[in-house]
């Protein structure tokens, strides 16, 4: 048995190392690219099971984003990236259940190298994705609150600065000097919350599914028959659901970043409205 | 920190090539798949919104075009009414008419025939007079065998007719 947290490397362009994930993500990449690009050409006004379901996923898909954004305007911003994230990662997860991938290695050097590997199942190919859309998260607020406000946020030394101008005038403010220091301490433990978000989206996603390969494996070379069944349909469940909760996170830290801004309650107003 | 990114199999060449492609995915996906679609969704849902909406006009021209129709079927057959009320009128007027005219003709037919009768029963109570004075000399000449002279003799015939008469 073989589990290795790292992917292995399949083959070599020149000095850039393909991984197995790395490669099944790009064929994923196309396959999806080539799917939805042939539903979209072939659109008919009565649709076929085909495109019906296409067109149920993307509704429903842009109905429960409108949901949560609460605009159309939003909405058709933010839609594409989660409905992409979405999509990827839960045909990523699903097709590791097409039965007879561990069977395939090929040899390279002097070790056996699984040619599959769950795409999710590699930290690289997640981390990516956090990145994604926590760097879209901030330049959103930034947009939102300007980038002096976006900083200040984080370093929020107001409460501080006003207290040691008072003091040198020989007022001495201990309430403000008090809400100061909270101030500038709930600051960097935004600043930390933002760090961590990385962490928890990136390692929520990879954690499960890579658990769910490994207890699978695991459960399959003890008792190959039957046994592994449950674990199976739990990792199924788990790969839905994941998939879910990556892109409704980065939904909601989007749209929390797209409300940190005056500009929200202009924008609120029609947007509710809307919603009658 | 390098170990950890090395356990987990993280390659800054991967990664950005990880990067890359989602990047990719994502534009294609939305120029390919999304903005299409979309459209089409948004254009379908208009046109069924359209043609619902004609539908409801038609329906209520419908409407509209049948309460017109039995407003004009009313008004005809109040017109075909009166026309036939009037005909009637005037057929009874016309009729009035008709018989006092024929009254009139028939009484000036009467006036003209009693008329000549009236003359035709002169003339011929005249000829019967003449004759009858004929007849009356006729027989005066034969009671009277013989004459007494011509002159006095028509003299005393015109004498007893005229009395007679």
């Amino acid at each position: 048995m073989n589990i290795s947290l790292s992917p292995d490397i399949l083959f070599s362009i020149g000095s850039f190392p393909v991984t197995n994930s790395f490669f099944w993500g790009v064929v994923l990449t196309l396959a999806l690219i080539i799917f939805f690009g042939l539903v979209a050409k072939k659109m008919k006004n009565v649709p076929g099971p085909v495109q019906n379901f296409v067109e149920m996923i993307l509704e429903a898909g842009y109905d429960f984003v409108r949901s949560v954004t609460g605009s159309d305007k939003k909405t058709e911003k933010v839609f594409p990236l989660v409905f992409t994230l979405f999509i990827f990662i839960i045909i990523a997860n699903l097709i590791t259940y097409i039965p007879g991938q561990s069977a395939l290695t090929i040899s390279r050097g002097d070790e056996l190298v699984p040619v599959f590997r769950a795409v999710i199942a590699d930290y690289g190919m997640v981390f990516a994705m956090t990145m994604i859309s926590i760097i879209v998260t901030q330049i959103v607020a930034i947009y939102m609150v300007g980038p002096f406000g976006y900083v200040g946020k984080f370093f929020n030394f107001k409460g501080l600065f006003v207290f040691f101008k008072g003091l040198f005038k020989g007022k001495v403010d201990f309430l403000g000097l008090a809400q100061g220091f909270f101030d500038a301490f709930m600051g960097i433990m935004d600043l930390v919350g933002e760090i961590a978000k990385v962490v928890s989206l990136s390692f929520r996603l990879f954690g499960n599914i890579f658990a769910g390969e490994v207890l699978t494996a695991v459960i399959l070379f003890l008792a190959p028959f039957i046994a592994p069944l449950p674990f199976m349909i739990l990792g199924l469940l788990s790969a839905i659901v994941q998939a879910f909760v990556f892109s409704v996170l980065t939904l909601i830290y989007i749209t929390m970043a797209s409300e940190s801004g005056g500009e929200e309650r202009k924008e609120s107003v029609p947007a509710r409205s809307c919603d009658v | 920190m390098s170990k950890l990114f090395e356990a987990l199999g993280l390659d800054l060449r991967i990664l950005f090539a990880q990067i890359l492609n989602f990047a990719i995915l994502l534009v294609a996906l939305y120029y390919v798949a999304y903005k299409p679609i979309f459209k089409f969704l948004k254009e379908r849902r208009e046109g069924i919104e359209k043609g619902v909406k004609n539908a409801e006009e038609a329906e209520s021209k419908l409407k509209i075009a049948l309460k017109k129709e039995e407003e004009i079927i009313n008004e005809a057959k109040k017109e075909a009414l009166k026309i036939v009320e009037k005909a009637r009128e005037e057929g009874v007027e016309k009729k009035e008419s008709i018989i006092e005219k024929a009254k009139e003709e028939v009484g000036q037919i009467i006036q003209s025939e009693k008329a000549k009768i009236k003359a035709e029963k002169a003339e011929t109570l005249k000829e019967i007079k003449k004759e009858v004075s004929g007849i009356v000399i006729l027989a005066l000449e034969k009671v009277l065998d013989e004459k007494i002279d011509n002159k006095s003799d028509k003299e005393l015939i015109e004498k007893v007719t005229k009395s007679l008469a």
